[in-house]
């Protein structure tokens, strides 16, 4: 994958309410092709909600949300979208605890009808890329926290996504992992060009990305370019 | 797809024996009562061609054909009649045999048709007051020819053992229509006449010219006539249909309730399939399958325990002489057809549950 094989994302005028609960509101955003950005935020400030519209998880209420030029909602079903557009990588790994890593890496693939053997290869290979060629036959049970969301990426990834969003990837992991997992995405989006959107906490993401954007109460705060974190 | 239904129900595999289980039940009541209404109705067969007849004549509008009374004098009026090459009148006596209170005595005229046609397996025709018992009676009471059979209290000689191939008559005993009369004290009446139809007539024509000419009988020529005809039976084959909807009600909503217990507990991982990309309809299809799979499970199950259970109910009901449950393929179908479809039924409200959700709705509940 090249650089362009990154997805280019447009948030126009996007706004979403839980209920009487405003999340996000007029929030206008553009990402280009294999840009890596860091969104920050207090807690509640719309950062997973944001990332959730971006990814077709959620539909907004107000505004539009393109993907290489395509609304996400209007013109496919966003389920397609996001298995041929978007890897996604969670706080929490969220593997599945009767499955085999290499089998948690495969699920996204069930959904796309890869034959079995090709999802084998595809699924084996990704677990080589992170490190636990030796851990694909072991259960979520048997794997430490940061082994368990380094599977998480590699089943993100398994779908060869043009858009990776990994929503507080490091939140549950010690410092040392933190890094190892971090590591893992920067150098997987600098070798295959995916577009990049990491929502954290942490200052060493915003060090990595190109560019910081902070929310503040559903709106955004401030941007900032790579390296200078924001509060 | 069939591994994660199959790593699903083996990860919760209490519930799935417990849903399983409950599916069984209700599959074994449908199956064991089917094959109770298919013994019934073989019964009634046999009621109807007692004695290798045609069909039988009985009194009109009684709750239960054993409680019909005729005149004998009916018999030889029968007898006179164009269609009819034979009649021979039958005086059945219930709840005889202290032993086997289910067990049926027939009084029947040595000389007529229906003792003629017994089968002699041992023994000897009866003379004086002796009996005659069927094979499955012998058997049950462990009885042999030169024995001595009760009766109403009345010691019968047992002369021979017979076998017919009707589960009334071989589960009973035969024994003179005098000797009958004197243990019931009617003389001059009869239960019923059977009678064996002129060559070239039709059941049916025949039973409508019989009731014409003879007001106040009724006559059976087949199973389902019989059935209706008897209050009783109707009453048990109402009460079977009514306890067979009971079982599939409770069993689809107790299906139904385990699922959306289980989808609601589920909803993460039902998030992240969707968040990675599969679409509502094989998030649906995969609950479904995995509703189908236990149901399946269940209905294996509930065949078996019904295809027991249909024979345990019977002698726990004392009702063996009369119904011998009859295994059908069509009652097993049922059965299974009823079982899958509870599963699909109580996984179709769940599925349904999942499409509507969104995913990031259904991961905040991980």
């Amino acid at each position: 994958m090249s650089e362009e094989a990154g997805a280019e994302v447009l948030v126009e005028h996007a706004g979403k309410s839980f209920g009487r609960i405003g999340a996000l509101d007029d929030v206008s955003l553009h990402m280009d092709r294999g840009e890596a950005i860091a969104i920050t935020g207090r807690s509640g400030s719309g950062k997973s909600t944001l990332l959730g519209l971006i990814g077709g998880l959620e539909r907004p209420d107000r505004g539009k949300v393109l993907i290489d030029g395509r609304p996400v909602w209007l013109d496919r079903h966003p389920a397609q979208a996001r298995r041929e557009l978007v890897g996604f990588v969670f706080q929490r790994h969220l593997l599945l605890a009767a499955l085999s890593a290499r089998a948690n890496v495969e699920v996204p693939l069930i959904g796309a009808g890869v034959h079995r053997a090709e999802r084998r290869r595809r699924a084996l290979a990704l677990l080589e890329e992170v490190g636990l060629a030796d851990r694909a036959e072991h259960l979520p049970s048997e794997l430490s926290g940061g082994e368990s969301q380094r599977v998480a990426v590699a089943r993100a990834l398994v779908n060869e996504p043009r858009l990776l969003l990994a929503d507080e990837p490091t939140g549950a992991l010690d410092s040392v992992t933190s890094e190892r997992v971090l590591d893992l995405l920067f150098r997987l989006r600098d070798r295959l060009g995916m577009t990049l959107a990491v929502v954290s906490y942490d200052p060493d993401v915003a060090k990595r990305a190109d560019r910081t954007l902070t929310l503040i109460d559903g709106r955004i705060g401030d941007t900032g370019e790579a390296g200078i974190a924001q509060a | 797809m069939f591994t994660i239904i199959q790593t699903n129900l083996r990860r919760r595999l209490a519930r799935t024996l417990f849903t399983a289980s409950g599916i069984a039940v209700g599959v074994a009541t449908i199956v064991a009562l089917l094959s109770f209404t298919q013994g019934l109705k073989d019964t009634a067969a046999g009621f109807v061609h007692l004695g290798g007849s045609d069909l039988g004549v009985f009194q009109a509008n009684v709750s239960d054909p054993t409680a019909s009374i005729l005149p004998e004098s009916l018999v030889a009026r029968l007898d006179a009649t164009p269609e009819v090459s034979r009649a021979t009148p039958l005086l059945l006596v219930t709840e005889a045999l202290k032993a086997d209170p289910s067990a049926i005595v027939f009084g029947a005229q040595p000389s007529g048709f229906f003792s003629q046609g017994l089968v002699l397996l041992r023994g000897a025709r009866p003379q004086g007051q002796e009996v005659l018992i069927g094979d499955r009676l012998a058997a049950s009471l462990h009885l042999r020819p030169g024995g001595v059979l009760r009766v109403d209290g009345h010691p019968f000689g047992i002369a021979g053992i017979y076998h017919s191939g009707v589960l009334f008559e071989d589960s009973g005993a035969v024994l003179s229509i005098e000797d009958a009369r004197t243990l019931t004290s009617r003389p001059g009446e009869v239960t019923d006449i059977v009678v064996e139809l002129a060559a070239g007539t039709r059941a049916s024509s025949a039973a409508r010219k019989i009731e014409r000419s003879f007001p106040g009988t009724q006559v059976i020529t087949d199973p389902d006539q019989a059935l209706r005809a008897g209050a009783n039976s109707t009453l048990i084959s109402k009460a079977i249909l009514v306890i067979v909807v009971i079982a599939l009600i409770v069993g689809a909503i107790s299906v139904a309730n385990t699922m959306a217990m289980s989808i609601l507990e589920r909803q993460g991982e039902l998030g992240l399939l969707s968040t990675v990309g599969w679409s509502p309809v094989r998030v649906a299809s995969l609950i479904l399958g995995e509703g189908v799979a236990v149901s399946t499970l269940g209905a294996a199950g509930g065949l078996l325990l019904g295809v027991i259970g249909g024979g345990l109910l019977v002698h726990a009901l004392g009702v063996s002489a009369y119904v011998s449950p009859a295994i059908t393929a069509w009652g097993l179908g049922r059965g299974l057809l009823v079982g899958v479809a509870i599963g699909v039924l109580g996984g179709i409200y769940p599925a349904w549950r999942v499409t509507r959700m969104t995913p990031l709705r259904a991961l905040s509940n991980a």
